[in-house]
């Protein structure tokens, strides 16, 4: 038997791990495409290197320079990543977006990268390119990745250059194999422009060094059994590693989409999937809405099956030292813990193993029921949810980690899974907390009895992950990342007893009330959006009196309630609904785990839902500036003194 | 062995026992589907496999522990009894986690279940006269005069073996009715299976403590060896006849977990006789409590060892789920060991 994590390729560059996944894994499948529920197309290791060499023999051709920034405005399909292939194979940089791209975020990323020949999906955003041609002065050709659509004029399909290429190699052309040779590792692999929570988009640099690090570090294992469905934006770095990851294992990626997951979940029975907490808890609900429709034994049933899950796994987690220790662990304390704690483990196993095979698998099985891991990245997991699918056995590692970082810094590894912290930073990679004011160090501090742990500070990093800065913007780039190559990011953190990271928010979304307490929103709004009628929310309160929220209600849970309303401006004026959503509020606050100040007062519901791109970054986290724009004649009643007061009255 | 006082199951213990088994036979019968008649169809040469352990095996295991260990004639009856017994749904669910073949368990369990009929008359009428003529010498000598007479009932235990396929029949309608209750029937049957186990367990150690300290070694090492001599057996015989990992594993488990309802059935319907009835009884009990026990472990062994060749087999069978039944699977150079190399779906039993 096969130790499959040994068996991972690594190479210098991605144009070398390409060819040695080609050569190593051959004819097993790379990527498969959904047609119908049950039909796929898979595309083979050995057929996408080829298809690529052919790209990238056409993209030389068509006059693309070693190095040269090259555009991919597209979302996941299959012909993103035969143009990765293409443009790697040519020693080029992929320079990504997906097709819900802005026309300025468009005009300013085609511009400063100075992208000659862009890849583009849809004929929407052809159109839309050349309506802007004229503010594009050096974008020169255009390739159409989506094979439905026939070319206008000027642009060209895809197979055409592979086509063009195809018939280069045939000739002898040997540059596609000089071009490799070539791509040294500390040369661009992707150049990806950040939509950032402020400001224009970035261009991200990241190397092949940059990426190839992470293969090495992250700690999972994978192998050519294993079935990786992928749902989040490829362009995003998140998935792009992952993918990569994945194709340096030989594993298949599958993709799904939104409207198809469950359906995918069921007929892929994906083993490793890796998403933003907003999947999590989509399936988090929807587990739990199957659970409350099943037949009442059968929710009896999952009841005590979770009962029992929860109390064996936290036992679990405490024998092993994966509680969140907050505070230093006082052995006379911590002995005879651990004795409780074994004997509530061994009193529940016969019970927990019962319930786990005959309940806690058929809800697995939502999941598909073959997932032997999940990573959870791009954002805080709200700890409900980590929990809920620990305990129900879909362990999820969460991770933690910025597009600079391409991506990962942190991530808890299996054995050593603390719930509530994305685990300790991967091999390689240094870690600092620094006070944000006074630019101390507050950990590791070796003066500090404990070494600084648990104080909160700004998460500093360095290693070989960090990328080599924003695109012809030295002087953004000074600002994040200093001399010593440590990388500032902006996050706010701090360690717990047994050495795991613990992520707090952004250091600059802490809001500060008029009385000078801080307060972190986000912690808060996880807390409202467990519940079932708030789906998104944002809260308030920077320099006023009291904290507010920003909601948008869940319509479906409206519905369920028996409203007519089916419409998110319908449910703003309603009064029922109001109350509602008071009470969801005053539960959710009333559960101990804030002070006094951090209660949210007033609320305002909004008429429509944030969207991705507009209202949220591509991996939802929210855009606090666009809101308080956009809401702000909303925001200012929420404050006028007439609103501010009834509601503390009540409270 | 010393006697039992009275009864060792109470009138209580009596009607949860029977409800018990209605319920599990019931759900077992809710858990089949016409579909696995036609699986064993399809796979003759593993069900005949399967067929020589459970039937071939499992008896003359219990035949032989039952001389070796010297047990009394009523405890070796009992043994064999077990021995004979067709294989029980808990093998479905256990199979299930070791990563066998679910479809081949269940095609087993079908094709004993119906064949016990035949089959335990038989393999009794051929391993237990002997046992029997001792407790009728026994019965004879302990002053019962001439007209005791102890006999193996095979008629009784025909019509036992009939009364409990009764609700599988039930249960199998109700499946063609409603797959949703089906699932329920399951579920309960499995949960009620466990807590009327443990209750008894409970009941009968603290009523008969005694009993639990008088029981000789040799009796409780008979009712642990039954099961794990079963999965010994099953695991190797299967192997030696080319069967594929994944039926290996499913043939293991069904070799050594009995249907232990049909046992208490058999025993409580058709031996009256008090003494005898009593010794059967705790042997059943025994039996199952550990094969409870030793079965999980072998679940978890099992689970372990064939984690690589499952993972291979199911992603195979996935490619060809979604790209087609034609699609081949090709691993690099000496990923899979030999023994899968030739046929990465392992026959592929399961396949859509």
């Amino acid at each position: 038997m096969k130790n499959s994590s040994s068996s991972r390729i690594l190479a210098p560059h991605l144009a070398g791990l390409y060819r040695q996944a080609a050569e190593r894994y051959e004819s097993l499948p790379a990527f498969a495409t959904r047609k119908k529920a049950r039909e796929w197309e898979p595309i083979s290791f050995r057929d996408l290197y080829e298809r690529g060499r052919a790209l990238a023999a056409g993209l030389i051709e068509m006059g693309v320079e070693a190095r040269e920034p090259v555009g991919v405005f597209s979302d996941n399909r299959l012909e993103w990543m035969i143009a990765d292939y293409g443009i790697q194979l040519c020693g080029a940089v992929n320079t990504p977006r997906g097709t819900d791209v802005t026309d300025d975020d468009l005009i300013h990323i085609i511009n400063q990268a100075g992208i000659h020949v862009a890849f583009v999906e849809t004929g929407e955003l052809l159109d839309k390119i050349h309506r802007l041609r004229g503010v594009l002065p050096e974008l020169r050709e255009l390739i159409l990745l989506r094979p439905s659509h026939k070319p206008r004029s000027e642009e060209l399909l895809l197979e055409d250059v592979i086509r063009r290429g195809s018939e280069k190699l045939a000739e002898g052309d040997d540059r596609v194999s000089e071009r490799m040779e070539g791509v040294r590792s500390d040369d661009l692999f992707a150049l990806i422009y950040t939509s950032g929570t402020t400001g224009k988009p970035k261009g991200v640099m990241l190397t092949h060094a940059n990426v190839m690090s992470q293969l090495e570090a992250i700690p999972l294992s994978l192998s050519c059994t294993d079935r990786v469905l992928s749902i989040l934006p490829i362009w995003h770095i998140f998935e792009r590693t992952f993918e990569i990851y994945a194709i340096s294992s030989g594993a298949c990626n599958y993709y799904t989409s939104p409207r198809t997951l469950s359906e995918d979940l069921a007929n892929v029975e994906p083993t490793f999937m890796g998403s933003a907490p907003r999947l999590w808890e989509t399936l988090h609900h929807r587990i739990l809405a199957g659970v409350k429709k099943a037949h009442p034994v059968r929710r009896g049933l999952f009841r005590i099956a979770y009962f029992l899950g929860h109390h064996y796994h936290e036992s679990r987690f405490f024998l092993r030292d994966q509680d969140l220790q907050m505070r230093p662990p006082r052995i006379v304390v911590r002995i005879p813990l651990k004795c409780l704690h074994a004997l509530r483990m061994v009193l529940l196993l016969p019970w927990y193993g019962f319930f786990n095979a005959a309940v806690l698998e058929t809800v697995r099985r939502r999941a598909g029921g073959s997932l032997k891991y999940t990573i959870s990245g791009g954002g805080a997991l709200p700890v409900e949810i980590d929990q809920f699918f620990n305990y129900i056995g879909i362990p999820v590692l969460e991770g933690y980690g910025l597009t600079e970082t391409s991506p990962v810094l942190a991530v808890r590894p299996e054995g050593k899974l603390v719930c509530g912290t994305v685990g300790p930073v991967i091999p390689g990679t240094e870690l600092r907390l620094v006070d944000p004011e006074s630019g101390k160090t507050l950990y590791p501090d070796p003066e500090d009895p404990h070494g600084g742990r648990t104080r909160r500070g700004e998460v500093w990093v360095r290693g070989p992950q960090v990328m080599k800065g924003y695109y012809r913007e030295p002087e953004l780039t000074r600002k994040v990342l200093d001399e010593d190559g440590w990388f500032h990011t902006g996050d706010l953190g701090m360690v717990t007893f047994n050495d795991a990271l613990k992520i707090l928010g952004r250091c600059k979304s802490t809001i500060v009330l008029s009385n000078g307490e801080n307060v972190e929103p986000e912690p808060i709004e996880m807390r409202l959006c467990q519940s079932p009628y708030i789906d998104q929310c944002m809260v308030l309160g920077q320099d006023r009196k009291f904290l507010a929220a920003l909601i948008v209600p869940r319509l479906e849970a409206f519905a369920e309630a028996g409203f007519v309303e089916n419409a998110h401006a319908d449910l703003v004026g309603n009064e029922r609904a109001r109350v509602l959503i008071q009470k969801e509020i005053r539960t959710a606050m009333g559960q101990g785990h804030f002070k006094r100040y951090e209660y949210v007062r007033e609320f305002r519901l909004l008429p429509e839902p944030f969207s991705a791109g507009e209202e949220l970054t591509n991996l939802f986290k929210l855009k606090r500036h666009v809101i308080e724009a956009k809401y702000e004649e909303e925001i200012a009643e929420l404050f006028s003194p007439r609103a501010g007061s009834s509601p503390e009255d009540k409270a | 062995m010393k006697e039992i006082e009275g009864q060792l199951l109470h009138d209580v213990d009596q009607i949860l026992l029977a409800v018990m088994i209605l319920i599990i036979m019931f759900g077992m019968g809710a858990s089949l589907t016409l579909n696995d008649f036609k699986t064993v169809a399809r796979r003759p040469r593993l069900v005949f496999v399967g067929f020589l352990s459970q039937f071939g095996f499992m008896p003359l295991i219990a035949f032989g522990l039952a001389h070796v260990l010297n047990l009394d004639p009523a405890l070796a009856i009992a043994l064999i009894l077990l021995g004979c017994l067709p294989g029980g749904t808990t093998s479905n669910m256990f199979t299930y986690f070791a990563r066998g073949s679910v479809a081949l368990s269940i095609a087993m369990t079908t094709a004993s279940t119906l064949l016990a009929l035949v089959m335990m008359p038989l393999l009794l009428e051929l391993y237990t006269p002997g046992f029997a003529r001792e407790i009728q010498e026994n019965l004879i000598a302990a002053g019962g005069g001439g007209e005791v007479e102890f006999v193996i009932p095979t008629a009784n235990i025909v019509i036992s073996l009939l009364l409990v396929l009764l609700p599988v029949g039930g249960g199998l309608v109700l499946r063609r009715v409603s797959r949703g209750w089906a699932k329920v029937a399951e579920d309960t049957a499995g949960f009620t299976a466990m807590i009327v186990i443990v209750f008894l367990i409970v009941t009968t150690f603290a009523r008969h403590l005694d009993l639990v300290r008088a029981t000789p070694w040799q009796v409780y090492l008979a009712a642990v060896s039954l099961g794990l001599t079963g999965f010994f057996f099953g695991f190797w015989v299967s192997r030696l006849f080319g069967a594929q990992p994944i039926y290996q594993r499913a043939i293991a488990l069904e070799t050594g977990i009995q249907n232990g309802p049909v046992a208490f059935a058999i025993i409580l319907l058709s031996f009256p006789e008090q003494a005898v009835q009593n010794q059967m009884v705790w042997l059943g009990i025994l039996y199952s409590t550990f094969v409870v026990i030793s079965s999980s472990y072998f679940t978890l062994y099992l689970r372990k060892r064939g984690k690589f060749d499952w993972e291979v087999y199911q992603n195979t069978m996935i490619h060809r789920r979604l790209f087609g039944p034609g699609y081949e699977t090709r691993y690099p150079e000496g990923y899979l060991p030999p023994r899968i190399a030739g046929d990465p779906a392992q026959g592929g039993l399961e396949g859509e």
